[in-house]
């Protein structure tokens, strides 16, 4: 059982994200972006090519410019929004990330500088929710 | 969680909103129940919820004449008039109807295929150079009947009126096949150590691009007359293929094409059975397109890459080569006068002698 | 006659053997595929930045001089129309297709209090009354360009394809669930929506893919908030992923504006006051007040009609995200300095300090 957050959740994630081809199609697809994941203090960067999630690593704040955007949530809300995709086996309507970001104080999707960069978020939207539904299909200990 | 937190953030700019004190306008609700039909509920059948399941009762019924020079939805209510107008000018059903046209629409998108992914490129292997610089050649030439395509429909987009929604949405997906045919020949063109080939002269491709007139007369030549000939190099390209990804590229863009053609031809027998001197004027404008290819075939490039493809080099394009060209000639003129008889078009009398001689090939 | 015999044999002129492009062309597929940008080698990588290409030549191919001059493009010069990353975005476009018909879960669709149900085909007869805006116009303008641009081009073309689907969908939906479509607002057309009559490519783009694609993003996000279930939820997430990349070709071709022809940065900025004008009060932006489609959303927002002034509120604030966003763009485009200079409508800054 993996523990979130770390390589090794991200990596068991990627696993089942890039061989499920049911996560590609339906609005998915191909999806060229390196983004972030903020938990708490911790940034984990996530870097998609094709049709797969390639490589997940933990950066610090001087590789954040290499970001597109990140994903900022505190653990507990982590927690709550992945726990929500395990008991659905993918996100409801009020766990979405784009419900999310409009939703909550400073939106979920954080810029790291330049919107067209962030507007990523926006265009990869459903692949990028697909890769949190896929948690669902692994075991997770917060 | 987020709970908390949504409503936090959600209240905290609603909080704001409420100090500037804000006017709050009391809603008309004017628009409720404006609707010409209510209570429709279409539900998805085999294929999903398609656009033709959508034509029921009030929205299925589709006018003659188009009046509205609006974006107004079929079957939407117009309310108050005083809304400038666009300018549509094909505002007649029969101008550019075509009944298959919803489910073309839909079958374009289940049957969709992307070049860079789709088509297995590592298969494709080196070829004698003249076979190379022949297949260069035909892949040119048909990016330009790509790009005519391309040109002639969206020039025609914006004339086409809103309430024959199901042909604009078609011809959406029949100009992004044609990007897409464009792209994979060209892609083709510069993956084996070739490169393009001349431009063509261009004789067919202005007569389609000036034959401005009106929409049916384009779909005669764009459809009829070029798609048959460019549906025909697709079926024998699948043949003579030299490895999967070419037959993988012609057999899409032959599905592709088949579509194309089938709104053309659907469009066209529409168009002649509902306006009396339609198929008079359509005959007039096939022949003068006839005699513009007869002359563009005199030009060597198109002819004879063919025939070096077929022939697998020079010497045999002298002799078998040019005999398989022939034959699929004549394979296209005899698709372009089955279709021209099941519309009602009298081209097999009268069809250009050059391309009639074909048939005897 | 024996076989050999009867084989007829043909003259041939290979002359056109000579006049081909540049030979030795080796694209090679990576693990992408073959893409646009694999093939972009030597003088087939070269985009001219004037165009003498008259005959609808494929960029690179061999020039012949008896070539006829169809093409009669008015967009001829590379900065009227050129972004640097539109084959990827087309290649984007071509790899995340969807289809209305299929990949919407319409069987999750359940009957809606009636007020909640008018609202939802209001909007969704406004958007299937928008959205092939985006499907008219940039016709016009691929048919007006050299296909020495073919990327920009191609792009525009999946664009229009987009839109297709777009109009497709909010059709569906307004038919799918006891409704039907309602009143079209007019809001679009002629010199009321602007986007038609532009005259340049550059004034048409920053009003079609900036502000009016922005605006409609921006709905389309909000979608997912006054989603009533998931076939809702799917169709609003997958036109807001299609608009995201219409809104990049607008930011990526004012960029390029700004880098290589500032010079016409001054008549851009009249543009985008116009559009700043519309997006605060017109009716091309759905979530513009006071309008019927604001009411409709006030109403989804709210949960219903007795809950207007909370759906009103919700809205207002999202309209403000939405603003804060279009400032990000223009400043992300090059033109961000309107919103220091004083220049920009002074609304948008009261918005973004909220």
């Amino acid at each position: 059982m993996a523990v979130f957050p770390s390589i090794e959740w991200f990596d068991e994630v990627r696993e089942v994200f890039n061989t499920h081809p049911e996560y590609h199609g339906a609005g998915g697809g191909a999806c060229e972006t390196t983004f972030g994941v903020r938990v708490g203090q911790r940034m984990f960067r996530l870097t998609m090519e094709g049709l797969e999630c390639i490589s997940a690593d933990e950066i610090g704040e001087q590789q954040h410019e290499t970001l597109d955007f990140y994903l900022d949530l505190d653990p507990d809300e982590w927690q709550e929004m992945l726990e929500n995709i395990r008991d659905h086996g993918g996100a409801d309507l009020d766990h979405s990330l784009n419900t999310l970001d409009l939703e909550l104080d400073e939106g979920l999707a954080r810029s790291t500088g330049d919107q067209y960069r962030q507007d990523l978020f926006f265009r990869y939207n459903q692949t990028l929710q697909h890769f949190f539904d896929a948690s669902a299909r692994i075991r997770t200990e917060f | 969680m987020s709970e908390t937190r949504k409503r936090r953030g959600l209240q905290r700019r609603i909080d704001k909103i409420d100090a500037e004190n804000i006017d709050y306008p009391t809603p008309s609700l004017a628009w409720m129940g404006r609707t010409h039909q209510w209570g429709t509920r279409v539900k998805p059948g085999n294929k999903g919820l398609t656009l033709s399941s959508l034509n029921v009762g009030h929205y299925g019924e589709i006018p003659e004449f188009w009046e509205d020079q609006t974006r107004m939805p079929r079957g939407s209510v117009a309310g108050p008039g005083g809304v400038p107008p666009i300018g549509y000018s094909v505002r007649a059903k029969h101008e550019l109807w075509a009944d298959c046209a919803g489910d073309l629409y839909e079958e374009a998108i289940q049957r969709r295929w992307a070049p860079t992914t789709d088509v297995p490129w590592a298969t494709i292997e080196p070829l004698p150079e003249v076979v190379e610089r022949a297949m260069c050649q035909l892949c040119t030439e048909l990016c330009q009947h790509a790009n005519v395509e391309i040109e002639t429909i969206t020039s025609w987009q914006q004339e086409l009126s809103y309430g024959y929604h199901e042909v604009k949405m078609f011809l959406a997906t029949e100009t992004f096949d044609a990007a897409r045919h464009f792209e994979v020949f060209r892609k083709r063109a510069l993956c084996n150590g070739g490169g393009l080939g001349v431009e063509s002269q261009g004789r067919v491709n202005r007569m389609i691009l000036e034959n401005r007139g009106g929409w049916t007369e384009a779909m005669a030549v764009l459809q009829l007359l070029r798609g048959t000939l460019t549906h025909t190099i697709y079926r024998h390209g699948m043949s003579f293929a030299h490895n999967d990804a070419e037959a993988i590229i012609f057999g899409k863009c032959l599905e592709d094409k088949s579509r194309h053609l089938a709104y053309g031809l659907d469009h066209l027998k529409y168009a002649i059975n509902h306006q009396s001197d339609q198929a008079l004027i359509l005959e007039q404008v096939l022949g003068i397109g006839e005699r513009h290819l007869v002359r563009e075939l005199r030009d060597p490039p198109f002819r004879e890459s063919l025939a070096i493809i077929f022939g697998g080099g020079i010497e045999g394009a002298r002799t078998h080569g040019m005999a398989r060209y022939q034959h699929l000639m004549g394979d296209f003129v005899r698709q372009y006068l089955d279709w021209s008889d099941w519309l009602g078009l009298r081209r097999r009398e009268f069809v250009a002698p050059e391309l009639k001689a074909f048939l005897e090939k | 006659m024996n076989a050999a015999e009867s084989v007829e044999t043909f003259d041939l002129d290979l002359g056109w053997l000579d006049q081909m492009g540049e030979w030795g062309t080796r694209a090679e597929p990576g693990k992408q595929g073959l893409t646009l940008a694999d093939i972009q080698l030597g003088s087939y990588g070269d985009v001219p930045a004037h165009s003498d290409n008259l005959t609808g030549r494929p960029r690179g191919a061999g020039k012949r001089a008896d070539g006829f001059r169809v093409g009669g493009y008015e967009v001829r010069d590379k900065q009227d129309i050129w972004l640097d990353n539109a084959a990827m975005i087309y290649e984007e476009a071509v790899n995340r297709q969807w289809s209305s018909a299929t990949d919407v879960p319409w069987e999750t669709i359940r009957p809606l209090p009636d007020d909640v149900e008018q609202a939802q085909c209001e909007l969704a007869t406004l958007l299937t009354e928008v959205e092939f805006v985006a499907g008219d116009v940039p016709a016009r303008w691929v048919a007006a360009t050299t296909p020495d641009y073919f990327e920009p081009r191609m792009t525009l073309l999946a664009q229009i394809m987009d839109e297709s689907r777009h109009m497709d969908v909010f059709r569906k939906r307004a038919l799918a669930n006891g409704g039907g479509l309602l009143q079209r607002t007019g809001g679009t057309a002629g010199v009321v929506g602007s986007i038609d009559m532009s005259r340049d490519f550059t004034e048409m783009s920053s009003r079609l893919h900036i502000s009016g694609e922005g605006a409609v993003l921006s709905i389309f996000r909000m979608g997912e908030l006054m989603a009533y279930n998931e076939a809702e939820k799917i169709a609003y997430r997958l036109c807001a992923q299609d608009e995201a990349r219409h809104v990049a070709f607008g930011v990526m071709h004012l960029r390029y504006i700004a880098d290589t022809a500032p010079e016409r940065k001054e008549e851009i900025h009249c543009y985008l006051d116009e559009s700043e004008r519309a997006l605060l009060a017109g009716q091309q932006n759905p979530a513009a007040q006071q309008t019927p489609v604001s009411e409709a959303l006030a109403i989804l927002l709210g949960g219903g009609k007795d809950q207007f002034d909370d759906g009103y509120r919700k809205l207002l604030a999202i309209r403000r995200r939405q603003v804060k966003e279009y400032m990000q763009r223009v400043k992300s485009a090059g033109f961000g300095e309107r919103f220091e200079n004083g220049r920009a409508n002074p609304e948008l800054k009261t918005y973004a300090q909220l």
